[in-house]
C-alpha cells in the first residue's frame, strides 16, 4: 500500500534541440486551423488545379486517353502546349488562392499573443524574437508552399519524366521561376499578414484590411499613374508589382501596364522589409515608456 | 419618497444621531434577474468602515448605491439624512473613487481634478485652489502637470483620491484605494484615511487585504453573495460568534498539560489540545473573556511561564473565513 | 535529444549582483547594483520606480546592462543568456496569456516552448494544473477564468517546465482573501519542495513577511538594504507586543499601561487597546500577569514583535516610524 503525495518537482529529463523549437509555433497553429472544417475543405481545393494541371500532362503524353476521350492530340497540342506560359498560368491560380489561404490563417496568428500580453511569456523563455517570428511565418511558409512551387515543381518534373530526352536540361529556367517566384510571392504575403496581424486585434477587421490594402492599392496605383501621367504609381500595388515579376522570370512579354520587373523586384523588396520592420516593432517583451 | 422612518436597534455607536448616519433599510438591488444586493440593512456611523467581501459579493453595487449612481430596486438609503430623491445634494456630501480607471483622455493630473470641481459648480479661484489642496494631500504637486496616462499605477490611484476628496465631501467611498501603492504610500494614504475620520468623516473602504481593514476600520461590513453576512466592530462581530465558533487561542508555555488540566474544569472550554512540538497548548473556548482572566490566575498561582499568547481566529481574516469560507467563489 | 537541463544543483548563491547598470530611454534606472542573493525565497522591496521589476527584467534578457553584469547560478546574463532563461520560471505582474487557447493548451504550449518533449509536456502540463488547483478548469479557455484562476494560471506556465528559480511579480495582485490564501500557501509550498528558489517582488509586505527568508530593499535603483529576516525576527525577542482587553468603558487599559511605565519600562500605546513594551533584564512576563490580575484585565495577546519587515523597510527607506502614522514606538 502506499500512499501519493502530489507535489512541486524539478525536470531532470531531455529537452528538445534548441533550433527546432521556433516548429512548435506551427504545429499548434496547424492543431487549431484544421479543426476547421472550412478551411480543410478550402486547403483541399487548393489542389484541385495543379491536379488537372496533372491531367493534361498525362493526357498529352497518352494517345489512348485521348482517343478515349475522343480528343484530337494535334488541337490539344496546339490549344493548350506544356510550356512556360502553362507554368506561369498555373502560378497565377495557385497565387491568388494563396491570397486566400492567406486571409484565412493570417489574422489570427498574433493578435492573440499580443491582446493579452502574452509575449513576455514567450520571451522569458530561451526563445528569441526572432524564433518567435521564423515560427510565425512558418505557419504559412509551410502552408503556402504546398499550393504553390512544391506541386508546380513536381508537374515539372512530371512532364520532363514523360517527355525524356533532356526536356528538363532545356527547361530549367521554368523550375527556376516556379521555385523563385513562389518564394517571392510567399515571403511577402506571409510577413504582410503577419505585420497586419501584429498591428490589428480583431480577426474580421484583420481580414479586411488584408483584402483593402490589397485591392485598393492596385487601385489606387491605376490611378496614380493616369492621373500623374508617370508609369512608378503602380509600383505600390503588389498586384502590379508581382505580376511583372512574374511575367520577367518566365520570360514572357511584360504588358505595358505593368512597371518594369527591376523596379518591382526593389518595390518588393522594399514593402518586406518594411512589413518585417513593423513586425518586429511589435514583438516585444515591453515597451519602453520615455 | 419620504425619509425612511427609524430603524431598528442601532448596533454601532447608538449615541450617533440618524442625520450623521449612511442608513440602509431593507434595500435591494437587482439587475433584471441578477442579483445585486439583497435586502440589506446597515447603520454606518462616521469613522473608518471596512467593507469586505469576495468578488461579486455586492461590494460595488453597495457603493454604487451610496454615491447615488444607481437607484435601489426596492427599500430606502440615506446618506447623513439626504434621500436618494435629491441628487445634487447627494453628489456633494459624497466622494467615490472606483476601482478600475476611468480618465478621460489627454487630461493632466490638475485637470482631471480641476474640471470635476467645476462641474460640481465651484468657481474658477475656488475650484484652483480647492485642486492644490487635494493634490498636496495626497503627494503628487510634481506629477500634477503630466498626463494622467503616463502615471504609474500607485499614482493613478493618488489622483482619483484627490478627485474624491477635492470637493470635501463628508463621506468618502474608496474601493480599493490602496490596490497599486508601494508599502510607503499606503502607509501615508492610511494616516490620510485616519486624519479624515478624526474629523468626522465617513471614510468607507472596500478591500481584500483583510490585515489593514484590520487595522484601520473602526467597523467593518462583511458582504457575501449580495447579503450583509455581517457589521459592527471587529472584536464585537467576533464574541458573538463566540457559540457557533469557539474562540481559538495558541499559548506557549512550559506546561501545558498543567495548564489543560486547569481549563478543562471549565465549562466553558471545548477543547483543548497540546500543540504538536509539545511547547504550547490551543484551546477553544466559548467565553473567551473567562478565559483570559483564568489564564492571570494560572500564571500567578501555579507559576507558569508563558512565552507567547495568540488567538488565532479573533482578526477580520478568521471572521471572513468563518462567515464566508472559500466557497464565495471557486478560484 | 540534447541535453538534459537543470540536473546539475550548483552551490553558491541564486543570483550574484556585479555592478549592474541599466538605463532604460536614456535614464539611468538601476545604478550599479552589487550583492549576493541566496536563500530559498528572497523578497524583493521597493517604492514605484526603485527598480525591481528593471531588475526582474533585466535578469530575464528584456533589457540589456549597459555596465556591470549580473550571474544566475553562475551563468552570466551578457553571455549566456539562453542559459539564464532556461532556469527562470516568470510570472509576470499583469494578466498574461494567449487568448483563445485552454488551460492545458497554455500550460503545454509554454513548457515545449521551454524545451520539453511534446509527451512530457503534456504530463508536467497537466500535473502542474492540478497542482495550482485549477485541475477542474484545465479545459476551459484561460479568456474565461476569473481573476484568481487566472493568476494561478500564471504560475503554472512558469512551474511547468521545472525551473530552478521563479520570478513572481505580484503574484496576489487582486485576489481576494480565500484566494490569496491560497496563492500564499502555495508559494510556501513550492519553497518547501526545496527544489526551486523563489524570488518574490510586492508592495504587500505581509506577503513576503510570510514566505520570505531574505530580504532585497530597492531604492531609487541602488541597494538600500539586503537582510535576513530569520536573524531579525530573532533579534527582536524583547520587543513584545500585548493586546488587552477590560470590561467596556472601565479605562483599566490605560490604567495597566500606566502602571507599566511606573515599573520603569518604555511602553508606548497604539490604536485599539495594543500595547508595546521592551522587556527589560530582571522583569519577566509573570511581573506583566501580577499587574493585569491586579487590574482584572485581560492579556488577549503577548508576542514579540511580528513586524520586523515593516520597521526594516522604513528604515531603509530612511523614514522616521511616527510618520508613517502608525503610532508606533
Amino acid at each position: 500500500m502506499a500512499v501519493y503525495e502530489r507535489s512541486y518537482g524539478r525536470y531532470t529529463g531531455l529537452t528538445t534541440p534548441e533550433w527546432s523549437r521556433f516548429l512548435i509555433l506551427p504545429r499548434y497553429a496547424y492543431e487549431t486551423v484544421f479543426k476547421s472544417r472550412l478551411f480543410v475543405s478550402f486547403f483541399a481545393l487548393c489542389f484541385l488545379m495543379p491536379f488537372v494541371g496533372l491531367l493534361i500532362i498525362y493526357l498529352h503524353h497518352n494517345l489512348s486517353a485521348l482517343q478515349f476521350l475522343q480528343l484530337p492530340p494535334e488541337e490539344l497540342k496546339r490549344f493548350l502546349p506544356i510550356n512556360n506560359e502553362f507554368f506561369w498560368r498555373g502560378l497565377w491560380f495557385q497565387g491568388a488562392l494563396s491570397l486566400l489561404l492567406v486571409l484565412f490563417v493570417g489574422p489570427a496568428l498574433v493578435s492573440p499573443d499580443l491582446r493579452n500580453n502574452g509575449l513576455p511569456l514567450y520571451l522569458s523563455r530561451p526563445f528569441s524574437r526572432t524564433e518567435y517570428v521564423l515560427g510565425k511565418m512558418s505557419v504559412l511558409l509551410i502552408l503556402l508552399s504546398l499550393i504553390t512551387w512544391i506541386p508546380g515543381l513536381l508537374l515539372f518534373f512530371f512532364q520532363g519524366y514523360l517527355e525524356g530526352a533532356g526536356w528538363i536540361g532545356d527547361n530549367l529556367g521554368i523550375a527556376g521561376a516556379l521555385f523563385a517566384g513562389s518564394w517571392t510571392w510567399i515571403l511577402f504575403l506571409s510577413l504582410f499578414a503577419l505585420a497586419v496581424s501584429a498591428w490589428v486585434k480583431w480577426k474580421p477587421v484583420a481580414r479586411i484590411a488584408l483584402m483593402g490594402l490589397f485591392f485598393v492599392l492596385m487601385g489606387f496605383g491605376e490611378a496614380l499613374n493616369e492621373i500623374l501621367d508617370v508609369w512608378w504609381g503602380t509600383l505600390i500595388s503588389a498586384w502590379h508589382v508581382i505580376a511583372s515579376i512574374w511575367l520577367s522570370l518566365f520570360g514572357l512579354d511584360p504588358s505595358n501596364d505593368l512597371p518594369p520587373a527591376g523596379a518591382s523586384w526593389v518595390a518588393l523588396a522594399a514593402g518586406s522589409a518594411i512589413f518585417l520592420w513593423l513586425l518586429y516593432r511589435r514583438i516585444r517583451a515591453y515597451e519602453v515608456v520615455r | 419618497m419620504n425619509a425612511p422612518s427609524p430603524h431598528p436597534a442601532a448596533v454601532m455607536h447608538p449615541e450617533v444621531p440618524d442625520d450623521r448616519r449612511v442608513i440602509f433599510e431593507n434595500v435591494s438591488k437587482f439587475y433584471g434577474e441578477v442579483l445585486g444586493v439583497n435586502r440589506v440593512t446597515l447603520s454606518i456611523p462616521p469613522g473608518i468602515t471596512g467593507l469586505v467581501g469576495p468578488n461579486g459579493s455586492g461590494k460595488t453595487t453597495l457603493m454604487n448605491l451610496i454615491v447615488g449612481l444607481l437607484q435601489p430596486t426596492r427599500g430606502a438609503l440615506s446618506v447623513l439624512g439626504v434621500t436618494t430623491d435629491r441628487p445634487e445634494e447627494l453628489f456633494r456630501l459624497i466622494g467615490y473613487s472606483t476601482q478600475y480607471d476611468a480618465f478621460p483622455p489627454g487630461m493632466t493630473g490638475y485637470q482631471f481634478v480641476y474640471s470635476f470641481l467645476r462641474v460640481h459648480g465651484f468657481g474658477h479661484a475656488e475650484s484652483e485652489a480647492m485642486t492644490w489642496k487635494a493634490i498636496e494631500r495626497v503627494g503628487l504637486v510634481e506629477a500634477a502637470g503630466r498626463k494622467v496616462a503616463g502615471y504609474s499605477k500607485g499614482m493613478r490611484q493618488r489622483i482619483k483620491l484627490a478627485q474624491a476628496m477635492a470637493h470635501q465631501p463628508s463621506v468618502l467611498i474608496l474601493d480599493e484605494p490602496l490596490n497599486g501603492l508601494d508599502p510607503m504610500a499606503r502607509a501615508e494614504v492610511i494616516s490620510l484615511f485616519r486624519e479624515l475620520a478624526a474629523g468626522g468623516l465617513h471614510v468607507i473602504v472596500s478591500s481584500h487585504i483583510l490585515h489593514e481593514v484590520d487595522l484601520i476600520s473602526d467597523q467593518v461590513v462583511l458582504l457575501n453573495g449580495g447579503y450583509v453576512v455581517a457589521e459592527g466592530e471587529i472584536t464585537g462581530v467576533r464574541d458573538e460568534m463566540e457559540e457557533q465558533h469557539p474562540a481559538q487561542v495558541l499559548i506557549r508555555c512550559d506546561r501545558p498539560s498543567l495548564l489543560a488540566s486547569r481549563v478543562f474544569e471549565q465549562d466553558h472550554v471545548v477543547e483543548a489540545r497540546i500543540h504538536e512540538d509539545g511547547k504550547g497548548l490551543l484551546v477553544r473556548t466559548r467565553d473567551a473573556d473567562q478565559f483570559y482572566l483564568l489564564l492571570n490566575q494560572v500564571v500567578l498561582e501555579n507559576g507558569l511561564g508563558i512565552e507567547t499568547v495568540m488567538p488565532t481566529d479573533a482578526d477580520v481574516h478568521a471572521v471572513y473565513q468563518y462567515l464566508i469560507g472559500s466557497n464565495g467563489e471557486k478560484s | 535529444m540534447s541535453h538534459p537541463i537543470n540536473q546539475t544543483t550548483t552551490p553558491g548563491p541564486v543570483i550574484e549582483l556585479d555592478g549592474l547598470q541599466v538605463s532604460l530611454g536614456g535614464r539611468p534606472i538601476l545604478k550599479g547594483l552589487k550583492a549576493s542573493l541566496s536563500g530559498r525565497c528572497i523578497g524583493l522591496l521597493g517604492p514605484n520606480g526603485a527598480g525591481k521589476t528593471t531588475l526582474l527584467h533585466t535578469l530575464l534578457g528584456f533589457y540589456p546592462a549597459n555596465g556591470g553584469t549580473a550571474r544566475l547560478f553562475g551563468h552570466d546574463i551578457r553571455t549566456e543568456m539562453r542559459s539564464v532563461r532556461s532556469l527562470i520560471g516568470y510570472m509576470p505582474e499583469n494578466d498574461a496569456f494567449v487568448a483563445g487557447m485552454t488551460g492545458i493548451r497554455f500550460v503545454r504550449l509554454m513548457a515545449e516552448l521551454s524545451g520539453l518533449p511534446s509527451s512530457q509536456a503534456i504530463e508536467r502540463a497537466h500535473e502542474v494544473l492540478f497542482y495550482v488547483g485549477l485541475g477542474e478548469a484545465r479545459y476551459r479557455e484561460v479568456g474565461t477564468y476569473s481573476l484568481g484562476m487566472k493568476q494561478l494560471a500564471k504560475l503554472a506556465q512558469a512551474l511547468a517546465h521545472g525551473p530552478k528559480v521563479l520570478f513572481l511579480d505580484e503574484p496576489t495582485n487582486g485576489l481576494d482573501p480565500p484566494a490569496r490564501e491560497r496563492m500564499l500557501k502555495l508559494i510556501r509550498d513550492i519553497r518547501d519542495t526545496g527544489e526551486v528558489h523563489v524570488i518574490l517582488s510586492s508592495h504587500l509586505l505581509r506577503d513576503v513577511e510570510e514566505c520570505c527568508e531574505e530580504v532585497l530593499v530597492l531604492k531609487n535603483g541602488q541597494i538600500a538594504t539586503y537582510c535576513n529576516l530569520e536573524e531579525e525576527r530573532r533579534a527582536n525577542r524583547k520587543f513584545l507586543e500585548l493586546e488587552l482587553r477590560a470590561e467596556r468603558g472601565s479605562g483599566e487599559e490605560a490604567a495597566f499601561a500606566a502602571d507599566v511605565e511606573k515599573l520603569g519600562v518604555e511602553c508606548a500605546v497604539s490604536a485599539r487597546q495594543r500595547i508595546k513594551l521592551v522587556l527589560p533584564e530582571g522583569m519577566e512576563v509573570r511581573d506583566l500577569y501580577q499587574l493585569a490580575a491586579a487590574r482584572n484585565v485581560q492579556i488577549r495577546r503577548l508576542d514579540y514583535k511580528r513586524d520586523s519587515l515593516e520597521d526594516i523597510f522604513l528604515k531603509a527607506m530612511e523614514m522616521d516610524t511616527e510618520v508613517a502614522g502608525h503610532g508606533r514606538v
